[in-house]
């Protein structure tokens, strides 16, 4: 680039000579953020409030405006007094407070309107025009679409329609969120990317997944390519296998007219679990930009084995569960749930056993879990070593444990490593230990919150933490076989796990057949 | 009279106590002075988060008067959140160098040493200086304005520096600057305005204590080129004089407002009256601009800490150059 000198003081005029040391973290561009399904319960407890601390941080840029658009008769006065009530109960800085309230209230406006209603969308386009005239946000926009999935298509093509998508931006950037599920299987996924893509390039997409958005899964990089002692065993010589577990002890809650339609292979294994192995499985990235992370993680994930259906009953688990206790209450079975088929034959527990055919882990086992109502949250990664290959020390009761390095992502945040030692005395006892390692969260310097992290994110067109199409893709191709199965058979068993239990022994005896067993949730 | 010594007794019981601690990970030594009973408490629950967050061993050096023994608190493996060795030393009249030397002795080698001075004075009599003598030099993290609103903690400071230069001083005063260098640098990050940075004539700071004015000056002057010629004043490159008024207003340890006066315009950030923790921020004249709210982010001591030992090692050359013109600015 060519710096102009300023004639008199011979400082590069393009540099702002007061910003070296003093690094900002407020987007620099001006833009607009546009809130689709503007009333719903995500914009209220997780988007507004997100966006309000994104202003109290100083994060949002100095120009912005934000509009809600939504089927809900409201005005802007109407909108941005729900938006308050959201914030106040809601953010995690408490009660939107004078004068910083009025100045972020006065950028918020709302357009109402069905997502097929060309009008509305000519509103939103005058809307968005005043807003660039008025607020000076450069024609740069952001949609955001929280809605159910089966409205993206309409409302993407309504916004080409209208001249809002980004052929007709001539002035500034146009990018989208996309909430995840992307798609309910590999034929839906496929459509709602061809509707994507007549409007939106793939650079111009951000796929969501707030998941990738906490900072543990972000320490999974760090661990691996910011020390030289594990990346030289992070391969099938030494690794014998690999555990991911995402748990949780909740139900369906007041989602179970959408979770008995999708179940826990589509809720968390086809993506929350597959990009925790994909990072986890990766080759060193070239640099750390989004594509380049983004590459390597399509690469691992088109190297999985296709599962083969004759070993879908060998393969995977599925589960469901039945009454309980949790924390000594009792709670109900999945069946009796509200909103849930009381002959539901869908899985609220899903493990898989999968292999990457690839140089690094050629037969190493990969096993993955997830399940609603476990006995408790638990989400990590398990990395087990072999063991020794010759057996030095040790009376004969001894037992040598396997080294076990576990990445722990929630509700716990750290890393610990199991390794064997000696037993202090005259004779050689060998006891396995363990070394922790958390770090501790309570003030100082904190991550935001996944939203904040991931909205400013795509604010400032950083990919890196959203998924790419072909990742998409290739999990959805993996999954496919074990959920069209899965769809075409009823599981008798079920329910088959107690909640607040391990899971279904079905899991364990998948484990049992490579000698392995679960660890402990 | 021989001064009093630290019974070995009570070293070698610090010593076998964190023996028996559990496996653990060490992020750091934290050594903390401190030299009156009247912030003991202040202190430690500001240490105890540090290490508590950041697992430590964290070596209370506390010369308060009659302040005597030692004691350790070792890891506790039932306690999750009590992640650090904490050992507690009274080192009233103990020889500075005894004490440094203690501390330096019980610290976890390979890993980075962190001294938080919580005393008023640096002056060549206490024991700061003994922790630079030799060995592994620490990052010295000590607060120009934590009890006074004078210039003489950061008129000591200096002179420290100019005697030790190329240690690793952080300096909380002028940490806690980075909301307003960020407020001023923004009004010019504008291209348009970027020319505006040479015609300035005048620099106006009102803060509650001088060392936190005296280093926004001095940041201001090292970024442009600046040089502090005498008490309150500044020259630029080219020998133009720069009035710098400073005065004590507002809140301990805060700058309450700025007005940089360039030949066109004013630019200018100030505490909201009614709300402490929104800065209003505008430009009046040729290059007027419309009001800017920006929220203050009060950054507690224990974070302030927490970011100066996790900034890399080493020194900061716009600080020291800023720490530098200090005494100019305050001669006589």
């Amino acid at each position: 680039m060519t710096q102009t000198l300023s004639a008199t003081n011979g400082v590069p005029g393009d540099v702002n000579p007061l910003r070296a040391g003093v690094a900002s973290s407020r987007i620099t561009d001006p833009c607009n953020v546009i809130f689709f399904g503007a009333s719903g319960d995500l914009v209220k407890r997780m988007l507004m409030p997100a966006m309000y601390n994104l202003r109290l941080e100083d994060i949002l840029p100095a120009k912005y405006g934000i509009l809600g658009f939504s089927r809900c008769e409201w005005q802007t006065a109407e909108f941005r007094d729900g938006m308050r009530k959201s914030i106040d109960e809601f953010s995690r800085s408490g009660a939107a407070k004078d004068p910083l309230w009025s100045d972020f209230a006065k950028r918020l406006s709302f357009v109402n309107g069905s997502f097929d209603d060309a009008q509305a969308f000519k509103q939103l386009r005058l809307q968005l025009e005043k807003n660039d005239a008025e607020l000076g946000t450069g024609g740069n926009r952001l949609y955001y679409l929280s809605t159910p999935p089966s409205l993206f298509g309409t409302i993407i093509d309504q916004l080409d329609e209208a001249g809002l998508g980004p052929r007709d931006n001539k002035s500034g950037w146009t990018r989208i969120i996309i909430e995840k599920p992307f798609g309910t299987d590999l034929a839906s996924a496929r459509a709602l990317q061809a509707e994507v893509n007549k409007v939106f390039d793939e650079k111009a997409v951000y796929r969501i997944d707030h998941y990738l958005g906490k900072e543990p899964v972000q320490d999974i990089m760090a661990l691996r390519f910011a020390n030289v002692i594990f990346e030289p065993l992070w391969n099938r010589r030494y690794i014998e296998s690999v555990q991911i577990t995402a748990t949780e002890t909740v139900g369906v809650e007041e989602r179970g007219g959408y979770y008995d339609n999708a179940g826990a292979l589509r809720d968390m294994i086809q993506n929350h679990v597959m990009n925790l192995l994909a990072l986890v499985a990766m080759e060193p990235p070239v640099s750390p930009t989004a594509d380049n992370i983004r590459d390597e993680k399509f690469k691992v994930l088109s190297a999985l084995r296709p599962m083969d259906r004759s070993r879908i009953m060998l393969d995977t688990a599925r589960g469901q569960y039945g009454a309980g206790a949790l924390g000594g209450k009792p709670v109900p079975g999945y069946r009796e749930e509200p909103n849930v088929n009381p002959k539901s034959n869908t899985e609220t527990y899903a493990a898989v056993k999968l292999l990457i055919d690839n140089w690094r882990w050629a037969d190493v086992p990969f096993f993955l879990r997830s399940g609603k109502r476990m006995a408790r949250k638990n989400s990590e990664i398990a990395i087990r070593f072999k063991g020794i290959p010759h057996r030095l020390f040790g009376e004969a009761g001894d037992s040598i444990d396997n080294n076990v390095l576990v990445m722990k992502i929630q509700p716990e945040e750290g890393v610990s490593l199991r390794f064997s030692a000696k037993v202090p005395g005259p004779k050689m006892h060998i006891r396995a230990v363990s070394m922790d390692f958390n770090y501790g969260t309570g003030f100082g310097v904190v991550s935001a919150p996944a939203y904040e992290r991931l909205i400013g994110d795509a604010m400032r067109g950083d990919a890196t933490l959203f998924t790419r199409w072909d990742a998409v893709q290739q999990a959805w191709e993996q999954v496919m076989p074990i959920l069209e199965t899965w769809q075409s058979t009823t599981d008798e068993t079920f329910p088959n796990y107690a909640a607040g239990s391990q899971g279904p022994a079905s899991s364990d005896r998948m484990l049992a057949a490579d000698g392995a067993e679960w660890r402990k949730i | 009279m021989t001064p009093p010594a630290i019974p070995t007794g009570d070293i070698d019981l610090i010593r076998s106590e964190l023996a028996r601690a559990k496996p653990h990970i060490t992020t750091m030594n934290l050594i903390v002075w401190i030299d009156r009973e009247s912030n003991r408490d202040w202190v430690l629950q500001r240490a105890i988060k540090i290490s508590e967050k950041h697992p430590s061993r964290t070596i209370i050096l506390d010369a308060s008067p009659g302040r005597v023994g030692a004691h350790v608190r070792p890891l506790d493996p039932n306690d999750p959140a009590q992640q650090s060795a904490f050992i507690d030393i009274g080192v009233a009249g103990i020889p500075s160098q005894e004490a440094c030397e203690i501390a330096t002795s019980l610290a976890i080698p390979d890993v980075l040493t962190v001294l938080c001075w919580s005393a008023e004075t640096l002056d060549d009599s206490t024991a700061f200086r003994c922790f630079f003598s030799a060995g592994e030099l620490p990052v010295a993290v000590v607060d120009s304005s934590l009890g006074v609103r004078d210039a003489a903690t950061i008129l000591e400071l200096a002179k420290f520096y100019s005697e030790h230069p190329g240690v690793s001083l952080r300096d909380l005063a002028w940490m806690r600057l980075h909301m307003w260098q960020d407020i001023i640098a923004h009004f010019f990050d504008d291209p348009a305005l970027r020319d505006e940075l040479f015609s300035i004539r005048k620099l106006r700071i009102v803060a509650g204590s001088d060392a936190e004015a005296l280093y926004l000056g001095g940041w201001l002057a090292s970024r442009l080129g600046w040089s502090a010629t005498a008490r309150n004043e500044f020259a630029d490159r080219n020998g133009q004089h720069i009035e710098f008024e400073h005065e004590r207003g507002g809140q301990a340890r805060r700058v309450y407002s700025v007005a940089l006066t360039t030949a066109t315009s004013v630019y200018q950030g100030s505490v909201d009256e009614g709300d402490a923790s929104v800065v209003r921020v505008w430009v009046e004249g040729t290059n007027a601009r419309e009001e800017r709210l920006v929220p203050v982010k009060a950054i507690d001591t224990a974070s302030l800490i927490e970011r100066a030992a996790l900034e890399d090692p080493g020194t900061d050359e716009i600080f020291e150059r800023a720490l530098r013109m200090v005494p100019t600015l305050m001669a006589d």
